[in-house]
């Protein structure tokens, strides 16, 4: 076998591993994921619709459901990666002993990716069936697409996680970077109000990769596709899961090994 | 290092095999303070070996650096002829590490645990459970197969962790502490374990703080102190060098009187709160004793533990 079919191999371990540790506490793992964006939707979309006209040619109700998925997408990977990382890290000590096994350090990472792109691709496909059911799809299509696109974006959003799990000096500095980096990346991304008419916003929001992965589940929820935009954000995307997931792993190497 | 020298000459018939771990000038900076210092060992196929030191000696450190976790500033290192900075995963593959901290997923049950670990391990779906019963029983933790972590007592989680280091039926064991802070049934029944995987023909380094537990299990024992070899050898052979004889140890009041009989061939010393004689026999101890009208809080033959605290500057020597 290859480096790299070993590797993964390894690295599915990993998320097995996660996978069992996480059903054990299903209901609590998954009800924040869930619930935090229907009540976004509820509150939001449902409660402002009627005083806000539409928005291109869209109720602000259809216009809110796609950034739902990403958020799902957003907060699994963020907090799994940073709040979970750091956990199993520093006070359960997982890794002592996951790392004298054939497991290393970028068998860790990998899996790590591997699980919050399957967590987000899941939390993302089934946030798209309550939005399919409230009507707020356009093109059921996009359902398929959904889980890809979530599980993509949450490859970056894990990233940045996992420096945040790398850089904090206690677990208090989490908050930190939650109010100044995610939150920030969270309500200034597309998400609640279109950055068109915002041009300073627009393009401070191209370095957020989760800008990028919410207009392509926008496209595909609004059924309005133009292809060069959908390479672009599929190109920016691949860019910043290449490069912070690479700066991610070289920091945590730093951190489990010295 | 004359000695250790001789110490390594003594045992040809295994100096005749590659060694399974080869250290040489191996070294490790934290900063700039000196973890490990041009540190040279040793460990052969079927041998125990011991490192024994002060704690901040380097010996986790030393550990650590077998299999990828510390990296080394400087020296060459091999494990089964891997450098572990680069294939540490080859090496991984053929060694069961017991770490200082257990490290067990406290949320999953003692089976669960061995799972998640025999498929690092690669050990197949159908051959695990069979294995994972077999060494749950060999430990004594049948009984709670089924039991979350959080339920074990401390000496169940540390045989827990002997099984997980056990689980790929490896060729060498790595035991850091393996029995710090466990009750002597416990610790006798791990000691068991140990040499009954010995007597299988493999190889096992430990570190340990307990000299009974280092004499007992080892074959060959290194003395670290601040992150090199101060001496290394067998247990006898190592007494036999630094405090042949017997060990009279005294309370602190009676070290005047001792000191005024003290003839020839009679070492008096002072160790912490204790002062201790050390003889060529236990006749020129109670000879001493009844001379100077002491009575000694015990007489014993010395052991590897005056050994260590010689070896470590941690006898503070009257006579120096």
């Amino acid at each position: 076998m290859s480096e790299l079919s070993i590797s993964l191999q390894l690295a599915w371990h990993v998320v097995v591993r996660n996978w069992i540790v996480y059903r054990k506490d299903f209901l609590a793992n998954i009800s924040p994921t869930l619930a935090d964006p229907a009540l976004m939707l509820t509150a939001l979309g449902l409660g402002l619709s009627p005083f806000i006209g539409q928005i291109n040619g869209l109720s602000y109700a259809q216009y809110l459901a796609p950034g739902m998925v990403a958020t799902t997408a957003l907060f699994t990977a963020f907090f799994e990666c940073s709040y979970g990382f750091y956990v199993r890290m520093t006070y359960e000590s997982v890794f002592k002993a996951m790392l004298t096994t054939p497991i290393g350090v970028r068998e860790v990472v990998i899996g790590e990716f591997l699980w919050v792109f399957i967590r987000a691709g899941l939390m993302a496909l089934c946030v798209g069936v309550v939005l399919l059911f409230m009507g707020l799809i356009a093109n059921p299509v996009a359902l398929l697409l959904f889980p890809l696109i979530g599980g993509f974006l949450a490859v970056p959003c894990g990233a940045i996680g996992l420096l945040a799990a790398s850089y904090v000096k206690n677990i208090n500095q989490f908050q930190t970077v939650y109010s100044f980096l995610i939150a920030p990346i969270f309500y200034l991304s597309g998400v609640f109000f279109p950055l068109a008419d915002r041009p300073v916003l627009a393009i401070i929001a191209q370095i957020s990769p989760f800008y990028h992965g919410v207009r392509l589940l926008q496209m595909s929820a609004w059924n309005a596709w133009t292809p060069g935009e959908i390479a672009y954000h599929i190109g920016a995307l691949a860019v910043f899961s290449a490069s912070l997931g690479w700066w991610s792993y070289v920091s945590i190497r730093k951190k489990l090994t010295t | 290092m004359r000695e250790t020298q001789s110490t390594q000459n003594g045992a040809t018939e295994l100096r005749e095999q590659l060694p399974v771990i080869r250290a040489r000038n191996v070294g490790k900076l934290f900063g700039e303070s000196k973890a490990l210092a041009a540190l040279d060992l040793d460990v052969f196929p079927g041998e125990c070996v011991g490192l024994l030191g002060p704690n901040g000696a380097g010996k986790s450190t030393f550990i650590g650096c077998l299999y990828g976790a510390v990296l080394r500033s400087e020296g060459e290192l091999s494990v089964f002829g891997h450098d572990p900075a680069k294939h540490a995963r080859l090496i991984k593959q053929r060694i069961g590490v017991v770490p200082q901290e257990n490290a067990l997923d406290e949320g999953l049950t003692v089976r669960e645990n061995m799972q998640v670990y025999a498929r690092f391990g690669g050990i197949g779906k159908e051959a695990a459970l069979p294995r994972i019963d077999e060494l749950l029983a060999h430990m004594s933790l049948d009984h709670k197969r089924d039991s979350p972590i959080k339920a074990l007592s401390g000496g169940m989680k540390r045989r827990l962790a002997f099984v997980r280091a056990l689980l790929a039926d490896p060729e060498v064991l790595i035991l850091d502490e393996p029995t710090t802070g466990l009750d002597p049934t416990v610790r006798h029944l791990l000691w068991e374990k140990v040499l009954a995987y010995r007597q299988a023909g493999k190889t096992v380094l430990l570190t340990t703080h307990y000299m009974h537990e280092a004499e007992l299990l080892c074959d060959r024992i290194v003395i670290l102190n601040r992150g090199t070899v101060v001496d290394a050898g067998a247990p006898r052979e190592l007494i036999a060098q630094h405090a042949p004889g017997f060990v009279g140890i005294f309370a602190k009041e009676d070290k005047e009187r001792l000191r005024a009989q003290l003839s020839s061939g009679l070492e008096l010393y002072q160790q912490g709160w204790q002062v201790c004689v050390r003889g060529p026999s236990l006749q020129a101890l109670t000879d001493v004793q009844s001379a100077s009208s002491t009575v000694a809080l015990q007489l014993r033959p010395a052991n590897l533990e005056d050994v260590y605290l010689k070896l470590t500057g941690q006898d503070l020597g009257d006579n120096e």
